[in-house]
């Protein structure tokens, strides 16, 4: 199916490289499908990004002095990080930091190390990398200064063990000179809503040209009927859910009745 | 962390829950504490909500849906007592009315629990103090009794008519069905604490119920479980609802799933538990409850093999 969609994409692609060839854009993204749709059977899929930058004249023997960088970011959320110590000998929650607008979903994927393609500041300003993601902390925390680098590193760590957050440096791959393509993984637990496909080109450690693409994550079918009733019509919901478990306790009551 | 996702007819996505599981995997753990539940004449919402924590769905979910999951159980089984008219609907009613209120003033602790943090250690406290206690009491029991059977003597037979404390409190009220002239304070305590408890906990509390009817309110022994029951039944259709509408945890995928795999894992368990004799079987139960309740306490001593967790609060996703 991927490799449907994505052959679909190339054409699309091709078609609209036409009308851009014109033009003078230095930077050209496509991505191969604009939603994404969770159901039933929904163990995660991954979203194909191409692109041409005209100004690249990219030959693998050469030192490139071009660099692309694509990040996908997630809809914002404020995600509380906490950290067990012992209390009376049973580990629990002890400190909390809370981080917000944190993007639920950050995948960053490049042509080179982050850290070589431009300067700091630059990397911070577009939050580019995982070091220069914006982890701004809430107000309340009791936290001490010394300790919050390591609550940011732990929220960072546990956000890519759940495979919500990535850095794949050398992971964009150019098809000729002037195009390239790259994969971004959505795993299975990937948050709904509106992602921003960002692209960057970078000569020099300077920014030359961005794009920025639109991806919707959504649920559908049975699972967004599902997951509607049970944020806006919570008690018609919790009913149902009573009705159907008592129905099923009645039906096997009737089916195994034993005299 | 590697990113090769394929499409399996197994795994089932769960809307609620927001994460794919193997169906089998879910569906053979509704049937084997379904066997158990049959096998013991219990509801197994204390094994089925640590087996669904064990493996890997959030604590939150996995109590919410539970209690739905016990509304099947114990539906099934309430059809079967009220045919032989072995319900006291009355004395049933007014533990209800604790019951429902004991719920939802569990919601209510469970969503202050959540958002500070600590509802799993909570979780896990609650349940090594109960199964602790409660498997020590059966296991002390049920070996008391078969070393009894060994020696030939017999149980002693409790004097009728015996009362306790509980029989000299005030506001006392007729159940004709139970043959019973007690205060309607202890009926709505015990209900309120055990609606309490199910709903904090996931569990139908049937395990503490029908001893406190027979010990505490002196209950018939012949109405008792099809008493219990019946509160437990629509204790935890309230308790479904409240966290439906307040934790927004359940997840009626998971439900439908255990649902299916516990009733027809009781049917087994029922017809296996007929060739098994009562101390035997109180033992089995006993090392099970103990086992359990080992393994929270194991999981709260050990240092934790991450120190740090995370928690949404706000945005997408929720």
């Amino acid at each position: 199916m991927i490799r449907a969609a994505a052959i679909a994409a190339i054409t699309l692609f091709f078609g609209t490289l036409e009308a851009f060839a014109k033009s003078d854009e230095s930077l050209v993204t496509e991505l191969s499908s604009q939603t994404v749709s969770i159901q039933s059977n929904f163990t995660g899929t991954e979203i194909v990004i191409f692109g041409q930058a005209q100004e690249i004249q990219y030959r693998p023997d050469t030192d490139l002095d071009y660099d692309l960088v694509i990040v996908v970011e997630g809809p914002p959320q404020d995600i509380t990080t906490r950290r067990k110590g012992r209390l009376l000998g049973v580990w629990v929650n002890r400190e909390a930091e809370t981080f917000s607008n944190v993007p639920s979903f950050y995948a960053v994927a490049s042509t080179a190390d982050i850290s070589e393609i431009a300067g700091r500041a630059l990397l911070d300003e577009h939050a580019i990398g995982l070091n220069h993601i914006n982890l701004a902390v809430s107000g309340e925390s009791n936290v001490s200064l010394s300790d919050r680098d390591d609550f940011r590193r732990a929220f960072v760590r546990l956000r890519q063990d759940m495979g919500l957050y990535s850095e794949r440096e050398t992971s964009i791959t150019f098809l000729t000179e002037t195009m390239f393509r790259t994969n971004i993984p959505l795993p299975a637990n990937i948050p709904v809503g509106d992602y921003v496909v960002k692209s960057f080109l970078f000569h020099e450690g300077d920014l030359i040209a961005n794009t920025n693409d639109h991806l919707r994550v959504a649920k559908t079918g049975f699972e967004q009927i599902t997951f509607e009733l049970a944020r806006e019509h919570s008690f018609v919901y919790g009913v149902l859910a009573v009705i159907l478990a008592i129905f099923t306790g009645w039906l096997a009551g009737v089916i195994f009745r034993k005299d | 962390m590697s990113a090769v996702f394929r499409r399996s007819p197994v795994q089932l996505y769960l809307p609620i829950a927001e994460i794919p599981v193997n169906i089998f995997v879910i569906f053979g753990m509704g049937g084997a504490v379904g066997f158990l539940s049959g096998l013991f004449g219990i509801g197994g919402g204390f094994l089925l909500t640590p087996l669904l924590i064990f493996s890997g769905i959030p604590p939150a979910v996995s109590v919410a849906t539970v209690t739905t999951q016990v509304v099947a159980s114990s539906a099934s089984a309430v059809v079967t007592y009220w045919r032989r008219k072995a319900i006291d609907l009355k004395l049933a009613s007014v533990l209800l009315a604790g019951g429902i209120f004991g719920s939802l003033i569990g919601v209510i602790l469970f969503d202050i629990l959540q958002a500070i943090g600590q509802l799993d250690v909570v979780i896990s406290l609650s349940y090594v103090t109960f199964l602790g206690t409660i498997g020590g009491l059966m296991l002390v029991e049920s070996v008391r009794a078969m070393r009894r059977r060994r020696s030939g003597e017999p149980p002693r037979a409790r004097k009728p008519g015996q009362h306790n404390w509980v029989h000299g409190l005030p506001l006392k009220v007729r159940f004709r069905r139970s043959k019973l002239y007690v205060s309607v304070i202890p009926v709505v305590g015990l209900g309120a604490a055990i609606g309490f408890l199910g709903t904090v906990l996931g569990i139908g509390g049937g395990f503490m119920m029908v001893p406190a009817l027979i010990y505490l309110l002196r209950v018939p022994t012949s109405i008792v479980i099809g008493t219990s029951l019946f509160q437990i039944l629509f204790t935890m259709a309230a308790a479904t609802i409240f966290h439906a509408m307040g934790t927004k945890t359940v997840d009626i995928v998971l439900a439908m799933t255990l649902m299916v795999g516990g009733v027809i894992g009781a049917q087994f368990g029922a017809r296996m538990g007929q060739n098994l004799r009562g101390d035997q079987l109180r033992l089995l139960l006993a090392l099970l409850v103990l086992g359990v309740g080992l393994r929270f306490a194991v999981d709260l001593l050990l240092v934790p093999e991450d120190l740090y967790s995370i928690a949404i609060q706000k945005g997408a996703g929720l």
